[in-house]
Formats: structure tokens, sequence, C-alpha cells
């Protein structure tokens, strides 16, 4: 007892925020100033001796490449950020971020880029110099941004080795019809091979979403509040502002299940199952209501797990969840099926438990487990800038501000039967069903089975 | 837990070596955090995937699957399941030739409850049927399928791997061959249990938040193992040495690129200083994922070929997804290896460019010897004095991104005492603060070449027979660049390019292996029997 009260003291020291701080799943204060421009600058102060990590949030991804032919467009264009300024010329950049020591990297998703730096604290000063100036005034040339494309044809040949990843294309474009989540954020084949003449076009990407307003900064590890910021306003002060407004077209309602498929021979029997979602929010319970139940669902304390992967041993693993996004995505429910012909029956049991998931309430104490294990899973998972500035990153990508992190975890709190109860029959629905598959066969057709009628949609 | 190496005098040369433990109590490594908010609980076995049985390959990540994925003879993996969730407490490990760790991570509140379901799990595991035919099942199924249908860079490293340690305990994939793992018997495992899973031959890891008692406790309750010595044993072998270049083309159907990995062994590990030195060398000319890196530069940021060309001193755990290396790999048996990723094949860029329909052959040949041209000539003329000094500067800072959380740091402690180091990174720090630019190209020299190395490259099955009859015949390979990229090349990139098309290449065999046949020449015959070891494994040197 004596050890637990002294860890609670030291753990209370250590974190040296205010009380309302101690109620918060982030047991760090997140300190935000937003520069006049726009640009939103967060440093979250951590005892990392020496260690910073530095990461730039650009709120723009595949979900904004609006554009025909232009798909995969802001991940090749994260590429291009590495190019070069008439400042910084390529080889330059190159040899500064060397020196520095630094880890550094870039990554592209649906609804966002991000770019990050973890090194000494004591070259935040370099990294702040070169990440404004590409910011500002990337400036690669025509034939810079032609050979840059082949890495990126080498990036798709090197991932479609995978058939999860050749899926995952089809179950997009299968999906959606009308929003550009309909394409990966990879983007197609074709449109790759294409990308050494879109040179024009990338010059108006830039323009358009590389502006403050669409930016964050974030910096956690051992600095200073008042040293982020005026390194921010030093380097990043002058930025000026853009007037793109990002316009989306929405997905138009799905009203059938749609399928797709992939033959694959000499690999193990897969199914995803996807039901549209809702996108993120944290002012509702839709979101944080779907993933409890999820947990609740489909972790390895979950009745499907012990049924289908370790007493039936008709799955291999599953896994299912409500991906985070700007506009409604999908749920999605893997299954790694031993073998085909039990296809049919591991999608049965799924959909059954998603069926029951509509009028069973869960017990309060599986609810409570699954909370505690939420917040338990988070807490476990930040013991180094580098994940505290990716989780920052995540929610900062969603919402715009990362105190939305708080706001979440608070959220789980409140999660009560009803509330999984009401997001499973609002979107458990047939109507907005994508199946996908990949078996040895050419085709693969739930309905042909004679078990095919999937117990979903009796509503209450 | 300290080895014993054979020193360079010894000039016999000997099929194996027998690597010493000495008998000792544990010994345990603590990295005291109490500020910190989990536990980090590690336990090293001396017994990786060399110790399989010939005919029972993949005997070890079974064993290990069963008791870190299995049940207890007090509760089932789904009673543990149940315990472990709330708390988010998980158990894990992983097999390399050489180690298998278990690391049991815990928020530090529940540590207290955590502990007997810890030592129950390591002491006293069920080796249930059903457990067994689950892991079984997966397991069979990864050497079987998955390995051959998810990645090609990764089927190739395991390829390269397979051709480098070929008649050697380590040839083996880690989770072994069809047949092998089709011969595991749950007999076999709790023996392989019994004989390599015992408290004479495991280092503790302590990290985080724990009692200051806990590793006298764990050193008690470990006696329950048992005191097999038999991994004292084990048989450590250097990779064969290859006779030029011995190449292998996994011919695969509808394979987009060319997957490239080639190597050959190298003597020195990270017991020995010259390691420091090797490194700079290294991170010039191939950093993992770094633009900055030579071969980076030339293949894939000039010529546009692929996602990227890397270069490695040892062993790099899941290079696809970690940016840094990660611990819990350490090994005796090292190779150097270069990893180009896929590269394009002649199919792909004649549906993609009409202007090459009538090329013969993709970018593979032409990107092997770009590697080595450029390995060559840093050779030859060494690092420049503004090149060591701006990667010696790198990696005395970049080493220590390797240890910014709990269990990588204490991972990285844990392997230091495996190669007879305490702390590997604070070490290599004063080493590389110490190396002199001579010293670095001197033991380039040394200990690296370009003319005798096992190549591997999977590919599509309408590349293989045309890049076989390239490479066999040393035929020039120009670079066939797109109409719309050409223009983009500069003169001295296209003057470099006619010079390595005809750099010859000390090519001794080039074979054609389809996919299904892969990974099947191993230790044991078509039925699993032992085969006798050819007798070309060289005698293990440990250069310090």
């Amino acid at each position: 007892m004596k050890r637990t009260l002294l860890m609670l003291l030291l753990g209370a020291a250590f974190i040296s925020g205010t009380p309302d701080q101690a109620k918060k799943i982030l047991p760090y204060p997140i300190l935000q100033k937003k520069l006049e421009n726009g640009l939103n600058v967060v440093t979250v102060p951590y005892p990392s001796p020496g260690l910073a990590a530095f990461y730039i949030v650009v709120r723009a991804g595949s979900r904004d490449e609006i554009e025909a032919g232009r798909t995969g467009f802001a991940h090749f264009f994260e590429h291009m950020m590495f190019r070069g300024t008439d400042k910084y010329p390529k080889e330059q950049y190159s040899e500064i971020l060397k020196s520095t020591g630094a880890s550094a990297n870039a990554n592209t998703s649906l609804d966002r880029t991000l770019y990050h730096m973890t090194g000494s604290a004591d070259k935040l000063d370099v990294m702040f110099d070169l990440e404004a100036d590409r910011f500002q005034n990337l400036n690669y040339s025509v034939d810079g941004f032609k050979t840059e494309a082949g890495a990126v044809k080498g990036e798709y040949t090197k991932n479609s080795a995978s058939p999860y990843v050749q899926l995952n294309e089809k179950i997009s474009e299968t999906a959606f019809k009308t929003h550009t989540y309909g394409h990966t954020t990879m983007g197609y084949f074709k449109d790759i091979v294409d990308m050494p003449n879109q040179y024009d076009y990338s010059r108006e990407f830039f323009k358009r979403f590389y502006r403050p307003e669409y930016c964050t900064i974030i910096v956690v590890g051992d600095v200073t509040q008042e040293r982020v910021n005026e390194l921010s306003q030093k380097y990043f002060g002058d930025w000026k502002p853009g007037t793109y407004v990002s316009k989306v077209q929405q997905e138009t309602p799905q009203t059938e299940p749609r399928y797709t498929h992939i033959k694959k021979e000499g690999f193990p029997p897969y199914m995803d199952i996807n039901f549209k979602g809702p996108a993120f929010s944290d002012q509702n319970m839709d979101m944080p209501s779907l993933d409890v139940l999820c947990s609740i669902l489909f972790s390895e304390k979950s009745d499907l797990y012990k049924q289908l992967v370790l007493q039936e041993q008709k799955c291999r693993f599953i896994n299912g969840g409500a991906q985070n996004s700007r506009d409604p995505y999908l749920i999605s429910i893997g299954a790694s099926v031993a073998k085909e012909q039990d296809m049919m029956y591991v999608k049965t049991t799924i959909m059954n438990a998603l069926e029951s998931a509509k009028s069973k309430p869960f017990a309060a104490n599986v609810i409570a487990e699954t909370k505690m294990n939420l917040r338990n899973s988070f807490a476990m998972g930040i013991d180094n800038p580098t994940s505290i500035a990716e989780a920052l990153s995540a929610y900062t990508w969603l919402t715009g501000d990362p105190e939305s992190i708080n706001r979440t975890y608070a959220l789980y709190e409140k999660v009560t039967a009803e509330d999984m109860m009401r997001v499973a029959q609002k979107y458990f629905m047939s109507n907005t069903l994508t199946i996908g598959t990949i078996t040895p066969s050419e085709s693969f057709n739930f309905e042909k089975s004679p078990s095919a009628t999937p117990q979903i949609d009796k509503q209450k | 837990m300290k080895k014993i190496f054979l020193s360079e005098t010894i000039a016999t040369i000997v099929l194996f070596i027998t690597f010493t433990i000495n008998a000792t109590a544990q010994e345990v490594v603590e990295l005291r955090q109490p500020e910190a908010a989990k536990a980090v609980i590690k336990f090293m076995f001396n017994n990786g995937s060399i110790s399989d049985p010939a005919g029972k390959e993949g005997l070890t990540q079974f064993t290990t699957s069963m008791i870190a994925d299995g049940g207890t003879k007090t509760m089932t993996k789904s009673q543990i399941d149940d315990a472990l969730y709330p708390w988010a407490a998980s158990i894990s490990a992983s097999v390399d030739k050489e180690v298998s760790i278990f690391t049991f991570e815990c928020p530090s509140a529940y540590l207290d409850k955590f502990y007997p379901i810890m030592m129950d799990v390591l002491t006293s595991p069920a080796f249930s049927k059903e457990d067994y035919l689950r892991i079984q099942s997966n397991q069979q199924n990864y050497v079987d399928e998955v390995i051959r249908s998810s990645s090609d860079e990764e089927y190739s490293k395991k390829a390269l791997e397979d051709f480098l340690f070929r008649n050697t305990p380590y040839q083996h994939m880690i989770s072994g061959t069809s047949i092998g793992v089709k011969n595991i018997l749950p007999d076999d495992i709790l023996a392989h249990y019994k004989s390599y899973y015992s408290s004479k031959n495991v280092l503790i890891g302590l990290g985080g938040n724990y009692p200051a008692d806990l590793a006298a406790r764990l050193k008690t309750d470990l006696q329950k193992l048992g005191a097999s010595e038999k991994a004292s044993q084990l048989r450590r072998a250097l990779p064969r040495p290859p006779k030029g270049l011995e190449i292998e083309i996994v011919s695969k159907e509808n394979a987009l690129g060319s997957a490239i990995c080639m190597g050959f062994p190298l003597e020195i590990t990270r017991s020995s200083n010259s390691f420091a030195a090797l490194m700079i060398a290294n991170s010039w000319l191939g950093e993992h994922r770094k633009s900055y890196s030579h071969l980076y530069k030339k293949i894939r940021e000039e010529r546009s070929m692929n996602y990227g060309d890397y270069s490695y001193i040892e062993w790099y755990d899941n290079g696809g997804s970690n940016m840094l290396p990660p611990p819990g790999v350490p090994r005796s048996s090292n190779y150097f290896s270069i990893w180009i990723r896929p590269v394009q094949t002649a199919v792909g860029l004649k549906k993609q460019y009409s202007e090459l329909s009538d090329i013969n052959i993709g970018h593979a040949h032409f990107a092997i010897r770009m590697a080595l041209h450029e390995m060559q000539k840093l050779i030859n003329n060494g690092m420049t004095d503004e090149d060591f000094t701006s990667t010696k500067t790198f990696l005395q800072s970049y080493m220590k991104l390797y240890i910014q959380s709990t269990e990588k740091q204490l991972g990285y402690l844990m392997d230091s005492r495996f190669y007879g180091r305490k702390n590997y990174i604070s070490e290599m720090g004063d080493l590389l603060e110490s190396v002199s630019l001579d010293e670095v190209n001197e033991t380039m020299k040394k200990f690296w070449q370009t003319k005798n190395l096992y190549v591997t490259i999977v590919t599509d099955a309408t590349e293989a027979e045309p890049l076989k009859k390239s490479l066999e015949s040393n035929a020039p390979s120009p670079m066939s660049y797109s109409n719309v990229l050409k223009g983009s090349m500069t003169p001295e990139i296209l003057k470099e390019d006619k010079e390595v098309e005809n750099y010859p290449l000390n090519v001794k065999s080039v074979t054609i292996v389809k996919s299904a046949d892969t990974f099947r020449n191993t230790n044991s015959d078509p039925n699993g029997k032992p085969v006798q070891m050819e007798n070309v494994v060289p005698e293990m040197k440990m250069v310090k």
C-alpha cells in the first residue's frame, strides 16, 4: 500500500497540472496559441530530457482530391515537400536535416497529411527553419517533379503485393460513388502513371492547402510554450493565409448491399464487412458509443473472438471498428477464415452478434471494464513524446482542436448500454453494407448459400 | 550469460561451433523509473529458431506461441484474456534466430494482480489440444501461404536468409517450413519447453515502475522452469561464403515488381569495436529509409526507379514498418545486406508506356548493377572527410532515438548483454566519438566486397527467364526511361547510366525457383527426416 501511495504522489508531482488536468485522459496540459495568420501552435511540455517531437498537421488528404484523374495527389504532394526551396535546395535540405540527427518523415491518409520530426530539443530552431521554409516557399523543378512520381509508383508497386491492399481499393470504390473516399489515399495506378504530367496542378495544390489555416504545429517534449511560440512567430509569423475552401461532395445514400471480390489462390480466405458509419465528432455520443461497442464485440475478450477464433477455430483472426474520419466513412469488420466453406457461417455469426447488439443491453460490468481498457490502453501508450504527438495529431486533423482528445475520452465515460443499442440500430443496416471477399474462387456469392439471409435490420 | 567467442587464432575449419553460456543464476537488467505509469518485464531465452530440430523446423516459434498465446494449467487462454482486458495489460512474444523473448506489460497499479498470471504463463503453460490446433493451423498457413502472397519484399528477405544459411540451422524461416510445422507433435513442444525455456538460460529485464524486490522474487519463482543447460550446446554458424554472385529468381504469378535482396557473411557484430566504423560507412551508403543515404539518392531520387534502397550491417526486423531499428533480434551470426525495394518489370513498363514496347527486361538488372557499382566505389575511394563528419554526427544523435520508450530502452539493454556489452547505445556513442576516417575506410576494405554475394529476386513469371539470361550473360542492361521522364535526366545521370549498364557483375549462377518450391531445401528431406549437412560452413570467428 505504501508503494502505491508513493507512486500516486510521484505521479501527481510528475504531472504537475491543474486539478482539472487530473480528470483528463492526457495528464499533461495542452497549451495552444493561434497566430494572427490562423496557424495554431500547440505545445505539450513533457519530461523527455533533451528530446522533442515536432509535428505539422495539414488538414488535407485524399478526401480533398476532388478533380477527376488526380487520385493520389495529396500523397504525391507529400513526397514533393522533400524536393527543396530556393533557400534550401533538395541536397541542402537533406544535409541540414541529417545534421539534426532527427528521425523525420511524413505520411498521408484520407483527411490529412502529417510531417514529423523527433530529435534533440536543442535543434528545434533548425527544425522550425527547415519546415517554415518549405511550407511557405517550396519550389521544386519540373524535372524533380517528374522524377519523384516514379517513387510513388514504386510505393504502389510494393504495397499492392498484399491482397488486403488490393481489396481495400475495391471496397472504397464500391462503397463510395460520389464522395472522394471512393478512392484510396494511394490513388489509382493509372493516375499515378500520369502524375509526371501534372506539374501545374501540383502548384495549385500547394497554393490551396499549404496555408496557415489548414495547418497546426504540435511540439511535445523538453520544451516550453514560450520558446515554441517564439519560434513559431519567428519562422511562420509572415505566412500568408489562403482563400481556398475545400468543397467535397457528400456521399449519396446507399440503398442496397454491395459486394466486391478478389480471386486469390494460395491466400487465406478473407471477408471485410463494412457499414456506413458516422463522421467523427466529440460533440455527440455516436462515435464514442460505437468505439465502446466495437471493443466489446471484437476484442480478445469478446464472445465472437472466443467462439470463432478460440473455440470453433473457424477464423484465424477477427477485428472490427469505426474509422475516425471528417466525413461519414466505414465501420469495418474483418475476418480471416480458415476454410472457404465456412465464409457464410462466419458472416452469419457476426451478423447475428450485430443484430443482438441492437436489442440486448450489455451488462454494466462489461461496459465498465471496456471503459477501463480504453483508459489504460491510452495511458500505457504515452511514455514518449512521439506517441503523445501522434495521439494529439489524430484529434487535431479530425476537429482542428487537440483538446478533442480529452473531450472524446470524457465521452467514453458517459456511454450507456442504451447508447450502444441506439448506434447499433442506426448503423448496422443492410442497405449500407459493402462486403469485400478474397477467396480462391473466381467469384463469391453469399446469397447463393442456403443460410444466406443475414439476421439484420429487424429494428425494434 | 557470458559468451566465449572462439579466438581468431583457431585455424581448423569446424562445421559448427559451440557457444558456451555460463550456467549461473539468472542475470537481471534493471531500468527502474518510479515516475512511470507502467511496468515492462521481459524474459530473453537464449534459444531461437536455430534450436529447432531438423525435420521439426518451426518448433521454437510454436512452443513460444503456445506459452504466450495459450492457456496455463490454471487458466484457459480465454480466462487470461478476460483478466488482462480491463488493465489493458499485454503478453507478447517474439522469436528470432538465436533468442526468444517474452514481454509482459501492465499498468503499475495492477502489477500485483498481473504477476501471478505472468508467472503462470511462463512456468505452467497448459499446452492444451485446443491451443495446439489453433496455433498449428495459423503457423502452417503462414509458411504455406501468407509469406508467399503478402509482401514480395518480406518474401525476398526470407528467401535471402534461406539462401545465405542453406544447410545450417539458420536456414529455415523462424516460423518453420511446410513439412517441419506439420511434423511438430504436442510431445515435441513439451520436450522443447523443458530443454530450452530453463532458469539457466534466461536473462530477466525489468523496466518502468515496479517494486524494488521484484528481481529477487522473479529469480526465486523462475526456479520452477527447471535447470536444463541444453541451450549451451546450440550450434552457431556463419552464413555460407558465396562463390561469385549466386542468384535465385523466385518466379510468381502476377507480381507487379521485382523485389531484390542481396548479402554476404559479415564477421563482426555489435560485440566488435569495429562495428562503429562500419556503422558510419553503412549509414552513408544506405541508412534505413533516409533520403540522405547514397543508394536512395542514386536509385530512387535521381532515377525514379522505386520507393527506396538501403543497406544493413545486421538484421533489421520488419523494416517495411519500422522507421527505427527495434531491439530483440540479437545475432552472433551476421551478414551484410542490400534491400532494393520493388523495381518495375518489363511487362509492367510495356503496359504503362507504349514507347517501351520493345524492352526485354525491367529494371532489376540495372538496379543490382547500380547498387554494387556505388558500393564498390565507396570501398575503393573511401568516405570524404565531410561525409564522415556529418554521418558520424548524425548517428550520435540518431541512435538515441532508438530508445525513446521504456520497452525499447529495456530491450536494447538486454541485447547489449547478448553482445557482451553493458549499454550498447552509450558505448557505441563513445566509439563513434573516437573513430577516425582512416579506421572507417580501412574497416570497409576489410569487411566489405561486391564480388561474392547471394542475391534473391522475387518477380513476375514473365520477367524470370529474360532476367536470368541477361544476368547470366552479363549483357548490357540500359535503363528504360519513359519519354516523360527521359527529358528530366541530366547529362551526368545519363553518362553514369552508360557506365552502370555495362558494369561487369561476377555472376556465377542464376537459378529460377517457382514460388511453390521456395523454402523446401532445408535440413530435412521431403518427409521431414534430417539429412546430412554439407561440409560448407566456416568456423565462427567473432572479431573484437
